[in-house]
């Protein structure tokens, strides 16, 4: 039981990320690949975060800390750049299809081909 | 930009606008004390950049003004890096803490209350990053909100 | 504590283009020419940085650079949990390549982009992808890896879709937006289960303990694909011809070299971190294969294509086979008695073959972008006797396609040569192979030299184009010139430092 409990981040990682796959190759809307790019990059930062738990342990900030020990501060740390990085990228990935939209008059993936011509 | 929201709207950003840029400046300078920091307080301090977006739908062009403040915001975190190296320790060595100057104050050991005063270049980063990230998020806000604005108008 | 710059010189190739990155949109304020200035001064700085770095490498030895550690040159125990950058033979020559094309790049940009708009977010992006390349070649900590391949994604996507009045840069730029950004978030992931499984991040202290059990395998399999894809090896090469069609002629080698800098940082983690966990010979011919379907798909692909820019991009992606076919060879040998006999001659030719790529192929992108700055066309079929007005950039084309189809004497033969001498030992049909992909991209540079500058003049082209860009043009030529007269020099001196940092010893 206990280690099925310690299972089931890791299980809900691998559901978010096949999900985020699953949109960006099946959805024919940019804007609905971006959010599965998003969806993707959510499973992976679950995935650090459920790395450093440990039961009973604390966050580790010292200030105001009670007496226990504390998790290991490294994963949260690349979360929060990999947070940081994920807000960049969407921010640059929604200004293409903005002017992706404005060139071609669609967000349609399956019309936005024509580098090929 | 030519929509405006409703008084009730637009009265509620009035109030709101001011205690969100300062618990953003909290979250910057609390950066190295609390969970924060730059990059989290300077998101808190766009996200009253976008309330005054939706709220108002005009907004005067401060495009320059976003620009210039993000690019000395990251030149200064940069140079604070740099400026490791040239008192002749490495890329960024913290060559501010337990000096006694600005947060200059020593660290306690172990489970403290949390003095501001302490962290030597760390809290001076956090501030470079707040500055940058505010403006930063602002600009992509401001600019997202422009252009899409212009699309509806074209169809 | 003293001020030390050589020691601090890998630090400087990073912070350098960063600091100057930033200061280009304020100096912008002032006049565009004190921003051109500010842009060059940062690539020049960055450039001298670069040389000093390799100089004290290949007179010295190579060390290791802490972040945030209060002495230089000390490694403790504690120096594997803060970021740390490697100056080693193989950094330099990575970093070499990168600063020669830069330089190039750089300067062809002055005339090539002028009269666009926006120009100061131009040189930043150009400046931050600098920055990200150097980081991914100098670093050897895996999470700084990520940091520093996801500000290359983000950089070099803004520089491609930089021209985007027209929809097909801008579209052009999303798809290796989409690539790169999930490649990053796959690459963070097989960093999180290394991590998970050594709680540490530096490549060597991983290399201590690393065990090559099914995480290992995994992880490396992501990082091999990632990277691999990066690099635009067939078959993760779809993004790679759209990019360096679409992309401003000026940047094109610059997307180029962030895909050599992908496969110079795959090579470091294959032979740092997991040398000695996997079976060399099986991931040795894993790359083999990679090699050889990269050389044959890429030049066969390039066989039907009539926009000049769109050919060189293929014809990029059959040289990258080379690489990976060289050293798969060298890497395949590692563990048996052939490495003293071929081996370390496959991972020279290797080396030397992505040094001397770098240069001849950002050669050939900028002599084809003259040509559409020149024509305002990219069609071969529509192009003819540019060689009467052009006669610079129909030389720089010349020396840049015989070297790339390795024609003797030029730098792309030296390099070929010691390929086809190693392979030829490791399996006669692999040498084969590679000469009549080299046959088939000699007659594919006779095409396009033959449709473009030689015939009746057609008028189409405006003359020359501006000093700058030829000047730019001229100095790439004269590094391919100088490879070719003294590739013993070369090899000696910068490729075996490079061979030997890998901590490979014959």
């Amino acid at each position: 039981m206990n280690s099925l409990f310690y299972a089931l981040p890791f299980v809900m990682v691998a559901v978010l990320i096949i999900m985020g796959l699953y949109t960006v190759l099946f959805k024919r809307n940019l804007i609905k690949m971006i959010m599965g790019v998003a969806i993707i990059q959510n499973g992976v930062n679950l995935f650090l975060v459920s790395l450093a738990y440990r039961e009973g342990y604390v966050a580790p900030i010292w200030t105001s800390a009670p007496d226990v020990d504390m998790v290991l501060p490294t994963p949260h740390a690349l979360t929060l750049t990999s947070i940081v990085i994920g807000v960049a990228t969407t921010a640059l990935m929604l200004s293409f299809v903005i002017m992706l939209k404005k060139h071609y008059g669609t967000t349609d993936s399956h019309e936005t081909r024509r580098c090929k011509e | 930009m030519n929509w405006k929201m409703s008084r009730v709207v637009r009265t509620v950003t009035d109030v709101m606008v001011v205690p969100i840029i300062v618990f953003g400046i909290y979250l910057i300078i609390h950066g190295h004390l609390t969970p924060g920091g730059g990059f989290q307080g300077g998101a808190v301090v766009a996200s009253s950049t976008a309330l005054l977006i939706i709220a108002y739908g005009s907004f005067r062009d401060y495009k320059k003004d976003f620009s210039s403040v993000e690019s000395i915001g990251l030149t200064l975190f940069i140079f604070l890096a740099i400026l490791g190296i040239l008192l002749g320790a490495t890329l960024f060595y913290n060559f501010g803490a337990g000096t006694g100057g600005l947060f200059g104050g020593r660290v306690a050991e172990g489970i403290n209350p949390g003095y501001i005063n302490t962290g030597g270049t760390v809290p001076l980063m956090n501030i470079m990053v707040g500055l940058e990230v505010t403006a930063a998020l602002s600009l992509i806000l401001w600019m997202m909100a422009k252009s899409s604005d212009s699309m509806e108008v074209e169809a | 504590m003293s001020l030390d710059l050589v020691n601090a010189s890998p630090a400087f190739i990073l912070g350098i283009p960063l600091l100057f990155a930033f200061l280009t949109p304020l100096a912008d304020r002032i006049s565009k020419e004190l921003r051109d200035a500010v842009f060059m001064i940062g690539l020049l700085l960055t450039v001298l940085f670069v040389a000093v770095m390799s100089y004290e490498v290949f007179t010295a030895e190579g060390w290791a650079y802490v972040f945030g550690a209060e002495e230089t040159g000390e490694i403790t125990r504690f120096s594997f949990f803060r970021i740390m950058f490697v100056a080693d033979g193989f950094a330099a020559l990575a970093t070499i390549t990168v600063a020669i094309t830069a330089l190039g790049a750089g300067i062809y940009s002055f005339a090539f982009m002028e009269g666009q708009t926006g120009m100061e977010k131009f040189y930043t992006l150009f400046l931050l992808t600098l920055a990200g390349v150097n980081g991914m070649i100098l670093t050897a900590d895996l999470f700084n890896l990520f940091v520093w391949f996801e500000v290359t994604s983000i950089a070099s996507c803004g520089l491609v879709a930089f021209i985007n009045y027209k929809g097909k840069s801008v579209e052009a730029a999303l798809k290796y937006m989409f690539i790169s950004v999930i490649g990053g978030l796959f690459l963070l992931l097989s960093i999180g289960l290394l991590y998970g499984e050594y709680g540490i991040l530096n490549y060597f202290a991983i290399a201590e303990s690393v065990n090559g059990g099914v995480v290992d395998r995994v992880a490396l399999s992501i990082i091999l694909v990632v990277l691999g894809m990066k690099a635009s090896s067939v078959p993760m090469h779809m993004w790679a011809p759209d990019v360096y069609t679409e992309s401003p002629g000026a940047v094109t080698p610059f997307i180029a070299i962030t895909s050599l800098g992908s496969l110079f940082v795959l090579f470091r983690i294959l032979f740092v971190v997991f040398r000695y966990s996997v079976s060399t010979a099986a991931l040795g011919g894993l790359l083999i294969i990679l090699g050889l379907l990269s050389m044959f798909v890429g030049v066969s692909m390039a066989l039907k294509q009539s926009d000049v820019k769109r050919l060189i991009a293929y014809l990029s992606v059959s040289q990258i086979g080379y690489m990976l076919l060289a050293v798969g060879v060298g890497f395949s040998t590692l563990e048996n008695g052939d490495y003293a006999t071929f081996g370390a001659l496959a991972l020279e030719g290797g080396f030397f073959h992505m040094i001397n790529d770098g240069v001849y192929k950002a050669l050939l992108f900028l002599s084809a972008a003259a040509i559409v700055y020149s024509t305002g066309t990219r069609n071969l079929n529509k192009l003819g006797g540019l060689a009467h007005r052009m006669p610079y950039t129909t030389m720089f084309f010349l020396i840049g396609g015989l070297s790339i189809a390795g024609i003797p004497p030029l730098s792309g033969f030296s390099s070929k040569l010691l390929i086809y001498k190693s392979i030829y030992l490791y399996h006669p049909i692999l040498a084969i192979i590679a000469l009549v992909v080299s046959i088939i991209t000699f007659a594919l540079i006779g095409k396009v030299f033959y449709n473009a500058f030689l015939g009746p003049d057609l008028g189409l082209s405006k003359g020359e184009v501006p000093t700058t860009m030829l000047l730019a043009m001229g100095i790439l030529t004269a590094v391919v010139v100088v490879f070719s007269l003294f590739p013993n020099y070369v090899v000696a001196e910068i490729v075996v430092p490079a061979v030997e940092a890998l901590g490979v010893t014959a």
